[in-house]
């Protein structure tokens, strides 16, 4: 390898906040860039990895130490553009990086800033927007496009620049699995096509399996470092850190337990196909069915949507229907997920569940009320069926934590004592002491505990069906846990819940049934072993299934297990290959 | 409450993509003929030279293929103040001397040939206005028109005007207008969700109506914050360093079609002024017509 295009020597950085105590944010952090690299840094949040980023186009200057981009100190401050236009940095929002009303203006921006010359400007957005495959929109406004589209924008933005080295601080945070998938493909092909180094910070594992390097941070530190074989057959040590680890080597590792001989470090499903083959014998005994849910109470249906349709901007020119034939319905004391990629319309059919929509076309029953009908209570229904929005935390608006909470009970007209109980229980539910978090100020925690009071701010309504929209979006591997575990309990104490996510692996660990939508309309439903057995199709809509179903899947069509109900867990997928195999001598 | 929906596809402006060849002028041009319209419609106070404007106005829109239905949705928005001030003109004008012709009175109420002049070009002149500059936002998309004034006010960044931190500004604003309208919809609805009532409070109780809308601005504001203060990092990442030393990927090219317009334009805007129009009845007077 030649000269290293980053090198960071021994980089501190502390936070110095207008009140309260500095925050260390980078201890001592060393780290070399070779050209070509793809580097993935992993850590949860508050970790410092965007931190670190920062750092490395002088976004961010070293408390001490240094920072080197190919020969330049990015203390110096004469070098500052040639720093930033070789190392690109696409964030987490696209929305918030665009500064154009027109595509290919957007992509302009950076070299315009630069002085490029006309001519060339205008060679350099042909080229980095065909980089992207986004040259048939080029005159189109970012707002209509999706999120994927415009996060590919965003990285159009940055290659006009000509960077050898793109860094992408949680760019696909916010996408949906279509999206990402655009995004992480465009990245591949820049890293493996044009030579770009890559620094990719994420909190997908499914990425870090792409990179040629795994970085994990832990509380300003490095923890870890090395290829993504020697970082993720660590489980133990991973998981210590609060990271996640691929399904498929969660499974490695588990079948290692039964079988020593086993290797542990598989990073995707072929590896896993042909380690089965050169490791394991079939057995002749019969597969070990999957446990058994417990069934849920079928009598009680409380939510029932049938062939409900809805236009935006009706009767107007500018009309655009957003569902055309959606039925769902949900029984007491079930966990239901809606899935299907953004703009399926899977967000306009739950706003009907509450009443923030009514029918238009076909009909919504909800706790035994028509929302056709228009005298129904409508603020009753919406105190009996709460919705936490997604981002929910970006609704807060009180400043004390407990007035925050307290704001839907009170617009009940509830007496002050029943108001203070039910905020002690919403915050208590959700894992928020009352006394101590009741003062603190909103806008002081952080994001995951900001997430939780919203959470409890629709509990404090005591609502018997909660439904929410992509819960865990945005959080860390550890948030989604808590999160999850919180919902779990909460429907151990009766609550029915309605989950609206892009996360199959998180779906099919908790819900009893599931319902996919697809242009406006339910294409599918059934118990998850019954939709994720239907891969195909689902991966034709631009959805996915969890990789451990995928995996065994592929397992069955090589021909090495025989038919049967999908595999929903690592720990389903390792009892039946316990089940259908033996070691090999 | 009941209804979300105004919010979403938020356009300003009505851009009409009719093709026309109004439509395809440079921008500069557009935004030059159109001020000395504007200028040449607040200058003129007879009737003559207003409703001839007017005339040309309206063969503009014809020109640009603008229905002249839409140019008259944009008065709706201005119906009150025109219907107060054509009763205040009408009830106040008419006392005041030199009268001209009085054409009827009642008392004290008298309407007269210079009250009825005074409203008549006052009307003109608004009408004039709404439609210009409806005109305008019809023909140009407003990204067009951003180019189109910093290109203009380009000579002046020597007196330092910021010609393109304005423009830049604009676009800024322009390009968060959906993303805040959006943003304010979800707000909207997750407050009511938590049996929240925003906009429903009684109007004689301003403290508590004001109170209601905490819920929908804190957020929108603080939301707004922390886009801009990501929008800066993105920015400087993306190299940018104000005005100088940057190139521009528009490069407003008019051909000599677009300035003769302008010209044009600036030359009907002077003879307009300059030209000593006679009053409407005495034209009509020479004419042979005497009853005004």
């Amino acid at each position: 390898m030649g000269t290293p295009i980053i090198r960071v020597e021994n980089l501190n950085f502390t936070y110095l906040p207008e009140h309260g105590t500095p925050v260390p944010a980078l201890r001592g952090i060393n780290l070399t860039i070779e050209p070509g690299e793809y580097v993935a840094v992993l850590g949860h949040n508050g970790s410092g990895k965007s931190t670190l980023a920062r750092h490395l186009n002088a976004l961010l200057q070293p408390t001490s130490g240094q920072v080197w981009v190919k020969d330049w100190n990015t203390q110096d401050a004469a070098r500052v553009l040639d720093i930033r236009s070789t190392v690109g940095m696409v964030f987490q929002n696209p929305d918030n990086q665009m500064v154009a009303t027109i595509v290919e203006e957007d992509v302009a921006f950076g070299p315009e800033n630069l002085g490029v010359p006309h001519d060339e400007l205008i060679a350099r957005v042909d080229w980095a927007l065909g980089q992207v495959d986004m040259a048939a929109h080029r005159k189109r406004a970012p707002h209509l496009l999706s999120g994927g589209q415009k996060q590919r924008v965003c990285i159009a933005g940055v290659l006009a620049m000509k960077p050898q080295v793109l860094a992408l601080d949680e760019a696909t945070a916010l996408l949906d699995p279509l999206g990402r998938r655009e995004v992480l493909d465009t990245v591949v092909r820049l890293n493996r096509e044009q030579g770009v180094t890559v620094v990719a910070i994420t909190h997908h594992m499914e990425e870090a399996v792409e990179a040629s390097r795994v970085v994990v941070m832990a509380d300003g530190v490095i923890a870890l470092d090395g290829t993504p074989r020697e970082i993720f057959s660590q489980v133990e040590r991973l998981q210590a850190l609060q990271m996640d680890v691929p399904q498929v080597t969660q499974l490695a590792g588990l079948l290692r337990r039964s079988w020593p001989g086993f290797p542990s470090d598989l990073l995707n499903s072929a590896e896993l196909t042909s380690a089965v083959r050169d490791h394991l014998a079939p057995r002749p005994a019969p597969e070990v069915a999957p446990p058994v849910m417990a069934a849920p109470d079928t009598r009680d249906r409380i939510i029932d949507v049938r062939g409900l349709g809805h236009d935006y901007m009706q009767g107007t020119p500018l009309a655009v229907t957003a569902i055309s034939d959606v039925s769902l319905d949900v029984h007491r004391g079930e966990i239901v997920g809606i899935i299907g990629h953004t703009g399926c319309g899977k967000s306009t059919a739950i706003q009907h569940l509450n009443g923030l929509y009514r029918p238009q076309r076909g009909q919504v029953h909800v706790l035994g009320q028509d929302l056709r009908d228009p005298k129904i209570k409508v603020r009753q229904l919406r105190s009996r069926v709460g919705l936490l929005f997604q981002n929910a935390e970006a609704q807060l608006f009180e400043q004390y934590v407990g007035d925050d909470v307290a704001y839907g009970p009170r617009n009940l007209k509830l007496s002050r004592e029943e108001v203070r109980a039910r905020v002690r229980r919403a915050m208590e539910s959700v894992g928020l002491g009352f006394a101590e978090f009741k003062d603190r100020i909103t806008f002081g925690l952080s994001g995951g505990q900001m997430r939780r009071v919203a959470l409890a701010g629709v509990l404090a309504l005591e609502p018997e069906v909660l439904v929410l929209d992509e819960p865990t979006a945005g959080l860390d591997p550890q948030g989604r846990r808590q999160l999850y575990e919180t919902l779990l309990a909460l429907h151990a104490g009766g609550l029915t819940l309605v989950i609206v996510s892009h996360n199959m692996e998180e779906l099919a660990q908790v819900c009893h049934r599931l319902f996919v939508i697809d242009h406006g309309k339910t294409v599918m439903s059934g118990t998850p072993a019954e939709v994720f057995t239907q891969a195909a199709e689902l991966r034709h809509m631009g959805l996915g299934v969890p990789d451990v179903t995928a995996a065994v899947d592929d397992l069955r069509q090589a021909g090495l297990l025989a038919p049967g109900p999908a595999a929903l867990t690592v720990e389903q997928a390792a009892d039946m290959l316990r089940g259908a195999f033996d070691g090999k001598l | 409450m009941e209804n979300f929906e105004l919010l979403r596809n938020v356009t300003i402006g009505q851009y009409l993509p009719t093709g026309s060849a109004i439509h395809r002028l440079d921008p500069r041009a557009k935004i030059l003929a159109g001020l000395c319209l504007l200028l040449a419609v607040s200058l003129s106070n007879k009737v003559v030279p207003v409703a001839i404007l007017l005339s040309v106005i309206i063969g503009i829109a014809l020109a640009a293929r603008v229905p002249i239905r839409y140019l008259l949705r944009g008065l709706l928005l201005g119906l009150p103040v025109l219907v107060l001030v054509f009763v205040l003109q009408i009830i106040f004008q008419g006392q005041a001397e030199p009268a001209g012709r009085v054409y009827f009175a009642f008392g004290w109420f008298r309407v007269t040939r210079f009250s009825l002049q005074l409203i008549t070009v006052g009307l003109g002149r608004v009408l004039g206005f709404i439609f210009l500059t409806s005109l305008i936002t019809m023909t140009a998309t407003i990204t067009e028109l951003t180019h189109g004034v910093e290109s203009l006010l380009k000579p002046f960044r020597r007196i330092g005007v910021p010609a393109h931190e304005l423009a830049l500004i604009n676009m800024i604003a322009l390009r968060f207008v959906p993303t805040l309208a959006e943003e304010m919809e979800r707000v909207m609805k997750a407050q009511a969700s938590r049996c929240g009532e925003i906009g429903t409070q009684r109007i004689w109780r301003p403290d508590k109506a004001a109170r209601a809308y905490l819920p929908l601005i804190v957020p929108l504001f603080l939301n707004g914050l922390r886009r801009g203060e990501e929008l800066v990092f993105a920015m400087e990442a993306r190299c940018y360093v104000s005005g100088e030393g940057r190139t521009n990927f528009i490069v407003l090219q008019g051909n000599w079609r677009d300035w003769a317009v302008a010209a044009l334009t600036l030359a009907l805007t002077i003879f307009m002024v300059v030209y000593p129009w006679p009053a409407l009845h005495d034209m009509l007077a020479a004419l042979g017509v005497g009853w005004l």
